[in-house]
């Protein structure tokens, strides 16, 4: 797919504060990156990468308020300035969440959206269209509704109708963040492609760097909004050194599965219309037991887990929970279980929580000191610490975690994974969805995969299963960089 | 029941039409039941509903039971009528008087209510809502305030997912206990609007910064490459539609009841 030639972004001393917001967002940050580069910026949740890639695409401060010094070059010329070219002129942006940004309710308007608002003459529009989709090998989605597609082809559709643009950067800011494994391989494949292939900037943040190495992108490490290291080149070899390596190193305490299970699924079936979700399913977990639930988005694995909350009744089979069941539920966007006007109140919603206990929740969350800020102001991390540990102030028996470790830094994650070895201590079974691979193949003791089969058993026999049957994108070793 | 008072994904029928053709005969029905008198042209276009809904894919056995929430209200107010109107001639008695007024007055209510609701169903069911959308677009609405009806399509499957959550989570921390005081209701409403607005107000800033990037409101127009082409099917809805009017003209001149 032709693009203008050049590419080249210069950012020289870039800081950028937001209103009310004491930290700079990006602090004193300049680069350079050629035409034509590969760049993957890395770092914590809050690091400044966001910011960065709004600014990079001429959102900041012109659609989003922030006070903003220095100054950033596309192709020589400046993005800052109050008659700067807008950004669909020559940088494209996809964003995190692949079903937020598409505004049209067909794929094929949704990649002609871009030419049309340029204005461009109708068979120019149509031409764009087909060649995007054809380039990222989607041609066959044209006639789709967008509410019908999944993940990995929601994201491949933002990509086109930026592609439909010819920008000669294209910035994509964790754009496999919200996917499931194959959507995500989906994408990471694409961007290979598409490094390879035509000679684009391309500027990713990314935290999963092994499947992205084939692309010999330039390293950025943000952190607290400054350029904490930079690298020419990365291996495979090096990603230990840089602490991202997606390989965890968690204790996994041997379960008795003696006595009575905690939790038994006999036969379970249920769908949602016509289409069957759960095929008779059968599971039993014992005290302190940990289960891996991973698959493709819409494969049944929140429905697995309303079921086991009793939110959903099978419609065969039955659901056995403990005799006494206390719940913790954390659900997966942390907006969605909070509803007080003050962190001290969110710990009160169901059970009165104050005093010492109240303090001590909030010093293991981290959370002292913000008793009275409201819970919406936090920074992500923040919420979802919250929401883990409401969920487990009452020390739940059942424990139920929904993609808990979207959006979250690696700080946060061995946090969380500090309070579910605790709940497994306490005897607490755990139903775990995830489709962060690598940490769920540490942790689980068993793994059910829901897909095109349901699959369930040890760890270990149900990734060689899955490796067996070529579904490598659920397997750790495509995410740890063992499969090239 | 929205989505399902036409069985099927057959293209026939309504379906084949232009999104506009099917809003024009919308509106003639709703005029032909809210203009007209008596029992007479409202009766005819309820049979014209059935027999459009047949045409595009709902026998009308399917059209009745799956629309059976809308008939069993429809004949309560019918009772409704018939038991509380007592002008005119009284036929028989059900332990209260059941006059001729009261059955007419009850009858034409509840083809009313039947003819709207079926009918806009019908048109829901049959109507493509991207096509809907660029058939409103290339009427010459200025774009911006066209896209906020696509925006709004977009959005209601989110905000009904997000709702659905939020009260499930509200369930599983104790908090959706019935309302029985003006402060519970209080309570309920802001555990309830808050999360779901901020979901919303989230979703709001990608879609403006996807939309902005790809340059939405760069020029005063924008570029429409797929125009909706009228067929013969369009030019005989429209015919239709002009018919309906005309007749309820007619109705309401004549006094047809």
């Amino acid at each position: 797919m032709p693009c203008a030639s050049s590419g080249e972004i210069s950012v020289q001393s870039l800081t950028v504060r937001y209103p009310d917001r004491e930290r700079p967002a990006l602090d004193s940050v300049s680069e350079r990156i050629r035409p034509g580069e590969t760049v993957v910026v890395t770092g914590a949740s809050g690091s400044g990468k966001t910011t960065l890639f709004r600014v990079l695409g001429g959102f900041v401060p012109s659609m989003i308020r922030a006070k903003v010094e220095g100054e950033v070059l596309i192709d020589g010329i400046s993005i800052l300035t109050k008659d700067s070219p807008r950004p669909a002129a020559g940088v494209g942006l996809v964003q995190q969440d692949p079903d937020a940004q598409i505004c049209t309710l067909s794929v094929w308007e949704e990649v002609a959206f871009g030419p049309e608002n340029l204005c461009l003459p109708p068979e120019e529009v149509t031409a764009r269209v087909a060649e995007s989709l054809a380039s990222l090998g989607i041609a066959h989605l044209a006639g789709r509704e967008t509410t019908r597609l999944s993940g990995g082809e929601k994201q491949r559709v933002a990509i086109a109708s930026i592609l439909a643009l010819r920008p000669r950067v294209i910035l994509l800011d964790e754009p496999t963040a919200n996917l499931d494994p194959g959507g995500a391989k989906q994408v990471f494949d694409l961007l290979r492609s598409l490094g390879e292939r035509d000679g684009r900037t391309l500027v990713l943040a990314e935290h999963r760097l092994a499947p992205l190495l084939p692309l010999h992108p330039r390293l950025l490490l943000l952190e607290e909004g400054k350029v904490l290291l930079r690298r020419p080149s990365v291996a495979y070899s090096d990603l230990d050194s840089l602490g991202l390596r997606a390989r965890w190193e968690i204790p996994r305490p041997v379960v008795v599965r003696s006595g009575p299970p905690a939790l038994v699924l006999e036969g379970v079936s249920f769908a949602y219309g016509e289409a069957p979700l759960l095929d008779r399913l059968t599971l039993r977990l014992w005290p302190g037991e940990v289960l891996g639930v991973i698959g493709p988005n819409g494969s049944g694995k929140t429905t697995l887990l309303r079921l086991a909350a009793g939110l959903e009744r099978p419609q065969a089979g039955r659901v056995l929970r403990p005799k006494s069941p206390v719940l913790g539920f954390v659900f997966q966007h942390p907006h969605q279980q909070i509803f007080e006007r003050t962190v001290r109140r969110e710990f009160s919603v169901e059970d009165e929580i104050a005093g010492a206990r109240l303090a001590d929740l909030l010093r293991r969350a981290r959370l002292d000191g913000l008793e009275e800020a409201p819970p919406l102001s936090l920074s992500l991390g923040e919420q979802r610490r919250l929401t883990v540990a409401t969920a487990l102030s009452r020390g739940p028996n059942l424990l139920l975690l929904d993609e808990p470790f979207i959006g979250q830094d690696r700080e946060n994650v061995v946090w969380i994974l500090s309070q579910i070895l605790a709940a497994r201590e306490r005897g607490a079974v755990t139903l775990l969805v995830s489709h962060d691979i690598p940490l769920v193949a540490s942790l689980c003791d068993r793994l059910l995969y829901l897909g095109e089969e349901a699959v369930e058993g040890e760890t270990a026999e149900v990734f060689d299963h899955l490796e067996s049957t070529r579904r490598e994108a659920f397997t750790p070793g495509y995410w740890e960089g063992g499969l090239r | 029941m929205i989505a399902s008072l036409v069985a099927g994904r057959t293209r026939g029928g309504l379906r084949r039409a232009t999104p506009l053709a099917n809003l024009l005969l919308l509106l003639a029905l709703l005029a032909a039941v809210l203009a007209s008198p008596g029992i007479f042209v409202k009766l005819g276009a309820l049979l014209l509903v059935l027999g459009l809904a047949a045409l595009s894919g709902g026998a009308p056995r399917t059209v009745l039971r799956r629309g059976r929430f809308v008939l069993g209200f429809s004949l309560f107010l019918l009772l409704i009528q018939v038991l509380s109107v007592r002008e005119g001639g009284v036929l028989f008695s059900i332990g209260v008087p059941v006059t001729d007024r009261g059955l007419l007055a009850g009858a034409e209510m509840a083809l009313r209510f039947l003819v709207i609701v079926l009918s806009s169903l019908l048109f829901i069911t049959v109507t493509d809502p991207d096509r809907l959308a660029r058939a409103i677009l290339a009427l010459g609405i200025p774009y911006r305030y066209g896209f906020t009806f696509v925006l709004a399509l977009r959005f209601v499957p989110f905000f009904r997912e997000e709702y659905r959550t939020v009260r499930e989570a509200q369930r599983v921390r104790g908090v959706d206990r019935p309302i029985r005081s003006l402060k519970s209701l209080r309570r309920s409403i802001r555990y309830t609007v808050l999360p779901v607005l901020v979901a919303g107000l989230a979703r709001v800033d990608t879609v403006a910064v996807s939309m902005k990037g790809r340059g939405f409101d760069l020029h005063a127009k924008r570029t429409i490459t797929r125009r909706e082409r009228w067929h013969p099917i369009d030019l005989a809805v429209v015919g239709l539609s002009l018919l309906l009017v005309a007749v309820t003209v007619l109705a309401r001149e004549r006094g047809w009841q």
